[in-house]
């Protein structure tokens, strides 16, 4: 980094030795994400308001699908990391809290639910995350395209979700 | 599953008492079954050999012998789909949550924290996925017996 910001002044030396056209070339001394830090140092301390955004801008289908996205992979993620530490800590095995459950006298509509439930977030993020490969490809990324593959996701999600839960 | 079933069903058949063994340890997959059916290999044959002029059961036990043997394919492949299925999870749910981090944290401190934080709960959790797919049923079998319910 710090040969990057010697360099880039030597490079600037030199350009400015070749005449008064590169004079108001000013050498970018630091990276992008110092810069970043920089910004948000400064304005916390100053204890500037931040700019309402999320909070007025007119909510999409595109953008509630992406947050939704990035909330079910959260989601999935801190369940199934609650899992794994369950696992480790817990005393007995998995059939034996199986069982427990089994035990329990939940009604049959409760459980396809609870299926229903479990499955969703799993099916939401699957298939948006092909929708999002899709984009990786560099395709459909006009907007009618966004909004119709978003529609087909939710409607796979939907389905699936049900199928998932009458098994 | 039918791999379980079929090798309880086998067992029981050639060494009864490892039907109890095996009611008292089903959880811990066929991996116990597993060594103990290569235990009883040249028992097996044996009881081939004594039984040879019935033609009935040794059809039935060279049909019972390759039914096995798809079933300890069936199970490795199994095996490795649960551990796959784990590290898979992990590593694509540690980048994501590494992307959120990366989104809405600030500052060279906090960063490096939560970055530590992410990795510390990423392998925390392929740990105990692997732990659960040794010692316990097994991630795709786990998933297979709770929507049995």
């Amino acid at each position: 980094m710090l040969l990057t910001t010697v360099a880039r002044q030597g490079l600037c030396l030199s350009r400015s030795q070749f005449g008064v056209l590169y004079r108001h070339v000013v050498p970018m001394g630091t990276t992008a994400n110092e810069e970043m830090n920089k910004f948000w140092a400064k304005n916390t301390r100053l204890n500037r308001p931040v700019s309402p955004h999320i909070s007025i801008y007119k909510w999409s289908i595109p953008m509630m699908m992406s947050i939704s996205h990035r909330g079910t992979g959260v989601a999935l993620s801190s369940g199934i990391s609650a899992f794994a530490l369950a696992a480790l800590v817990l005393p007995e095995s998995y059939p034996y809290y199986l069982d427990l459950i089994h035990s329990m006298t939940f009604g049959p509509q409760f459980l396809a639910f609870s299926k229903f439930a479990l499955a969703f977030p799993v099916a939401y993020h699957t298939f948006n995350g092909i929708r999002h490969l899709a984009w990786d490809l560099g395709k459909g990324f006009k907007i009618p395209e966004v909004y119709r593959s978003g529609y087909i996701v939710v409607a796979l999600t939907v389905l699936t979700s049900i199928g998932l839960a009458a098994m | 599953m039918l791999t379980q079933i079929y090798v309880m069903f086998f067992m029981q058949y050639f060494i009864p008492s490892t039907a109890v063994l095996l009611c008292n340890t089903h959880l811990s997959r066929g991996l116990v079954a597993y060594q103990k059916n290569r235990d009883v290999e040249p028992f097996r044959l044996t009881a081939g050999r004594i039984h040879a002029a019935s033609s009935h059961s040794t059809v039935s036990s060279s049909r019972a012998a390759s039914m096995h043997w798809t079933g300890e394919r069936v199970l490795s492949i199994v095996l490795l789909m649960d551990y796959s299925i784990a590290a898979a999870l992990t590593l694509h749910g540690h980048w994501g949550i590494g992307q959120v981090l990366t989104d809405y944290v600030y500052g060279d401190v906090k960063v490096k924290l939560a970055k530590a934080g992410v990795l510390l709960l990423s392998t925390t959790t392929f740990f105990g996925l692997c732990y659960f797919n040794y010692h316990d049923v097994g991630l795709c079998k786990a998933v297979a017996m709770l929507w049995q319910i």
